[in-house]
C-alpha cells in the first residue's frame, strides 16, 4: 500500500511540474497578464541590504555593480552588514565605501555572527527607505536591476519581487554547467505560471525586493524564527516570501532585473549549498503542512501546490531513489534516463545560447550528469538535511574560525554596530 | 492575586520551553545520528553487496518448481501432447504395415493369375489356328451341299402341285395327300437348318481365324491385371515411404520424450518426492559439477555452512531474474540434494565453496 501512495504523490508532483511547465509556455507566449505592468516612472527610495559573510574581494565587487545601477542616485543606498567575518571581507567593504562616493554605503558588522536572516534584518535598522532591496554579497548586478524591480511595485497588490539570478561561471565545470540550465529553466519556465498568479513560492535572496512596512511587520518573525529553541538562520528568503503571501500581498519574478552569481563549482560546495537549500525546503513544508488551512483559505490553489507539491516531491524522492535500489538497483544503468537528461540539456542550451548568450553552455552533454547528482541530491542531501535540521551554519561560506566562534557563543542577532 | 498567578504560570512556561525544546533537540540529535549511521552502514553495505554480486561466481539462486507452475503446467500438456502423438503414430504405422502386407499378399496373387491367363491365351490360340482352316474347308463344302439341295427343292414345289392335282382328280386320298405334304415341309425344314449350319460355321471361322471381342475381353483383363499390380506397386511404395517418415519421427518422439524425462520440469512434476532446483548463470557454470557442496549462508554471504551437494545438471537454457540487480540473466538449472530443506528457500546458495571463507 505504502509503495503505491508514494508513486501516487509522487505522480501527481510530476503531473502538476508537466502541467506546469507546459502552461508556462503557453503563458509566456501568449497570455500579456503573465507579466506585471511596469511603470518605471515610479521610482520609491530604495535600501540595498547586504549581508555579508566571507566573501572577500568580490564584496567590492558586489558594491561596485551597483554603484553602476540606471537608477537616481540620491534615490537609493547601499547597506553593507558584516556578519564578523573571519577573512578580509569588512576591509573590502570599507574600502567600496571610500571608493564608490557617487552613492551612498554604509558599512555595518555584526557584534557576533548573527546568521543571514538576522543580518538582513540589522542592516533594515538603519534604513528608511520606501523599498529594501536585499541581495547576495557575491553577485554582480546589472545596471537596470533596481529600476526594474521597483518599476514593479507600481501595482500595490505586489509585495515582494524578485530578480532572475544568471551565472557567471556557466563553462568552469560539468557542475556549473548543470546548473546554468536549472537557474534558467527555473526562472524562464517554471515560475512563470506562478507569476502569473503573483504567488511566486519561492524569490532567490540574491535578489530580493519587498516594500519596508512589509518587512518591518515580518522583521520580529524573522528574527524569532527558531527549531525548538535554535535559531533558523537559513532560507530566509523562502521564508520572506512565504510570510508576503501569507499576509495576502502578491510575489513576481521580474526577469529582466539581472544579477550574476558564481555558482559552486566543486561538488562539496554544491553539496552544502544543496543541503542548506534543502533543508529550507523541508522547513518550509513543515511550516506549511502545520498551517494547511490558513493557507487553503488564504492563498491561491496554484500557490498552495506549489508550497505543498514541490517539496513533498522532494522528500518524496528519497523514497523513490529506495524503492528503485532495493527494487531494480541497474533501473538507471538504462539509456533511457541518460538520453531524457541529453535531450534536457540540448533543449535548454539551445535556448540559452539563442536568448542568453552571456550564460551559453559549450557542453551541454553535461547536463547527462545530472542524472548521477539527482540520485546523490535524492538519496544522501534529504536525509542529511532532515537529520540536521538543527544546523545553523551558513553553509558553502562557513569557515574554520568562524565554526569556533559559532561554537562559543550564542545567538545575539540583535548585537550589531554600524560604520 | 491573579496577576501574580499570571507571572507565576508564565515564569512556569518560561522554564519549561526551553526544557521541552532541549529535550526534543536531544532526542533529534539522537535519532539523526543514529539514523545517519544507519545510512551510511546502509550505503556500505549495499555496495558490498553489490560488488559480492558483480564479482562472485558461486552463486546459485534456488527455485522451487510447483506443478502448477505456467512452466510446468506448458511442459505437462507439451507432454502429454507429444504422448498421444506418438501413440496416434504408432496405430498409424500398425496400420500401415497391415496394409501393406494385404497389398503384397493381393500383389502376389496377382502375378500368380497373369501366367495361367496368358497360358490359356496361347492354348487357345493355338487351337484356333488350327481349327480354323478346317472349319473353312467344311463350310465351302456345305455351301456345295446346300446349292445341291436348294436344286431339290425345286422339284418339291412341282412335287407339291402334283399332289394337289391328283388330290382334287381324286387319284389319292386326303390322307396320302398329307402324308406327302409333310414329307415335302421335312425336307424343306433340313433344307433351312443347313442353311443355318453353314452361316454359323461362317461365325465359327470368323472367331477362329480373326481376333474377336471376346479375344479382346480377355486382353482387357489382362490389362487390368498388369495395372492392378502397378497399382498396387505405387500404393506400397507411398505406404513403406509413409512407414519410413513416421518410424523417423517416432524415433524423434521417443528422443524428446526421453530428453523431456531428464528436465526439472518432468522431475518437478512427475518425481514423487520434494525435488530441489537451482538456477546457476553461466558465469558461474565453472562451479557446477555432480557431488558438489552447497552452501546456504546467513545475510547471503557470511556464516555459511554445507546443506547439500549437487545431484546433476540439466542442459536447458533457462532465463531468470538476477536476485540483486534484477537484470534479466542466461543459465540453467542444477537439482540438489539438501539436507536442510529450507534452504531451498534462500535467495542464493553458493556452489564448491563459502563465498568468504567463513
Amino acid at each position: 500500500m505504502a509503495p503505491v501512495l508514494i508513486w501516487l504523490i509522487l505522480f501527481l508532483c510530476l503531473l502538476i511540474s508537466i502541467l506546469k511547465y507546459t502552461f508556462a509556455l503557453i503563458l509566456k507566449w501568449s497570455v500579456a497578464g503573465a507579466t506585471v505592468k511596469k511603470d518605471y516612472s515610479y521610482q520609491p527610495t530604495v535600501s540595498v541590504l547586504m549581508p555579508c559573510f566571507n566573501e572577500g574581494k568580490t564584496v567590492y565587487e558586489t558594491i561596485e555593480s551597483i554603484s553602476r545601477s540606471n537608477y537616481p542616485n540620491e534615490k537609493f543606498e547601499v547597506i553593507a552588514q558584516d556578519d564578523c567575518s573571519v577573512d578580509d571581507s569588512y576591509e573590502w567593504m570599507l574600502k567600496a565605501q571610500r571608493d564608490f562616493s557617487n552613492i551612498q554605503v554604509r558599512v555595518g558588522r555584526n557584534a557576533v555572527n548573527s546568521g543571514k536572516a538576522r543580518t538582513v534584518c540589522n542592516a533594515l535598522q538603519h534604513s528608511s527607505a520606501e523599498l529594501m532591496i536585499s541581495i547576495d554579497s557575491d553577485c554582480i548586478f546589472h545596471p537596470e536591476a533596481i529600476r526594474e524591480l521597483a518599476a514593479c511595485f507600481s501595482e500595490p497588490k505586489i509585495g515582494s519581487v524578485g530578480g532572475r539570478v544568471g551565472v557567471r561561471n556557466p563553462n568552469e565545470n560539468a557542475i556549473t554547467a548543470i546548473q546554468t540550465f536549472i537557474y534558467y529553466a527555473a526562472f524562464q519556465v517554471y515560475k512563470v505560471p506562478e507569476n502569473w498568479t503573483r504567488s511566486v513560492g519561492c524569490i532567490s535572496g540574491c535578489l530580493f525586493a519587498i516594500r519596508r512596512e512589509l518587512l518591518l511587520e515580518i522583521e520580529p518573525k524573522i528574527r524569532s524564527r527558531h527549531w525548538f529553541g535554535i535559531p533558523v538562520n537559513q532560507g530566509e528568503d523562502r521564508f520572506l516570501t512565504h510570510q508576503t503571501l501569507l499576509r495576502g500581498y502578491g510575489t513576481y519574478i521580474n526577469n529582466d532585473a539581472l544579477c550574476w552569481t558564481t555558482v559552486p563549482s566543486t561538488l562539496p560546495e554544491l553539496f552544502k549549498q544543496q543541503l542548506r537549500w534543502k533543508r529550507s525546503i523541508i522547513r518550509d513544508l513543515f511550516y506549511t503542512l502545520r498551517t494547511l488551512p490558513q493557507h487553503v483559505w488564504t492563498l491561491h490553489p496554484n500557490t498552495v501546490l506549489t508550497l505543498v507539491l514541490t517539496p513533498l516531491g522532494a522528500l518524496l524522492g528519497l523514497l523513490v531513489a529506495l524503492t528503485m535500489l532495493s527494487g531494480n538497483p541497474m533501473a538507471l544503468a538504462g539509456p533511457a534516463p541518460l538520453i531524457a537528461y541529453l535531450g534536457i540539456g540540448a533543449v535548454l542550451s539551445w535556448v540559452i545560447r539563442k536568448y542568453s548568450a552571456r550564460e551559453a553552455v559549450n557542453h551541454p552533454l553535461a547536463f547527462g550528469a545530472y542524472l548521477a547528482w539527482s540520485l546523490v541530491s535524492s538519496l544522501f542531501i534529504t536525509t542529511l538535511a532532515l537529520c540536521t535540521l538543527d544546523s545553523r551554519d551558513w553553509g558553502t561560506r562557513t569557515k574554520e574560525k568562524e565554526k569556533e566562534q559559532e561554537a562559543s557563543e550564542g545567538d545575539a542577532g540583535r548585537q550589531e554596530s554600524l560604520c | 492575586m491573579p496577576d501574580d498567578k499570571k507571572v507565576s504560570a508564565s515564569a512556569k512556561v518560561f522554564l519549561i520551553q526551553p526544557m521541552l525544546y532541549k529535550s526534543v533537540v536531544t532526542v533529534y540529535r539522537i535519532f539523526a545520528i543514529v539514523t545517519l549511521y544507519a545510512v551510511l552502514i546502509g550505503v556500505l553495505a549495499y555496495g558490498f553487496v553489490m560488488g559480492f554480486y558483480a564479482l562472485n561466481t558461486s552463486w546459485a539462486a534456488p527455485v522451487i518448481l510447483s506443478p502448477a507452475d505456467d512452466k510446468s503446467l506448458d511442459f505437462t500438456q507439451k507432454l502429454v501432447t507429444s504422448r498421444q502423438t506418438l501413440e496416434d503414430l504408432n496405430v498409424d504405422m500398425k496400420r500401415l504395415q497391415e496394409g501393406v502386407a494385404e497389398m503384397n499378399k493381393h500383389r502376389t496373387a496377382l502375378l500368380a493369375l497373369e501366367p495361367e491367363l496368358q497360358t490359356a491365351i496361347t492354348r487357345e490360340k493355338k487351337h484356333n489356328q488350327a481349327t480354323g482352316p478346317q472349319l473353312l474347308e467344311l463350310d465351302k463344302q456345305k455351301q456345295a451341299d446346300n446349292l445341291k439341295t436348294q436344286a431339290v427343292m425345286a422339284q418339291v414345289r412341282e412335287v407339291e402341285a402334283t399332289i394337289n392335282k391328283d388330290l382334287a382328280a381324286g387319284l389319292i386320298t386326303k390322307g396320302d395327300a398329307a402324308t406327302q405334304r409333310a414329307a415335302l415341309n421335312q425336307a424343306q425344314s433340313t433344307y433351312t437348318d443347313s442353311k443355318i449350319g453353314e452361316i454359323l460355321l461362317t461365325d465359327s471361322i470368323l472367331e477362329k481365324t480373326t481376333t474377336d471381342t471376346k479375344t479382346l475381353d480377355v486382353l482387357d483383363k489382362q490389362a487390368e491385371l498388369i495395372s492392378e499390380v502397378a497399382q498396387l506397386d505405387i500404393a506400397i511404395g507411398v505406404a513403406q515411404k509413409q512407414i519410413y517418415e513416421e518410424t523417423k519421427q517416432i524415433t524423434m518422439l521417443k528422443q524428446a520424450l526421453a530428453t523431456a524425462k531428464s528436465t526439472p520440469y518432468y522431475l518437478s512434476v512427475n518425481g514423487g518426492n520434494v525435488v530441489y532446483f537451482a538456477f546457476v548463470p553461466y558465469d558461474n557454470q565453472s562451479s557446477v559439477s555432480i557431488g558438489t557442496a552447497v552452501y546456504d549462508c546467513y545475510l547471503n554471504m557470511v556464516a555459511c555452512k554445507k546443506v547439500g551437494t549437487v545431484k546433476q545438471s540439466f542442459a536447458g537454457e533457462e532465463h531468470a531474474i538476477h536476485p540483486i540487480f534484477r537484470t534479466d540473466i542466461r543459465g540453467f538449472l542444477i537439482q540438489m540434494q539438501l539436507d536442510r530443506a529450507e534452504s531451498a528457500k534462500s535467495k542464493t546458495v553458493f556452489l564448491n565453496r563459502k563465498p568468504l571463507f567463513f
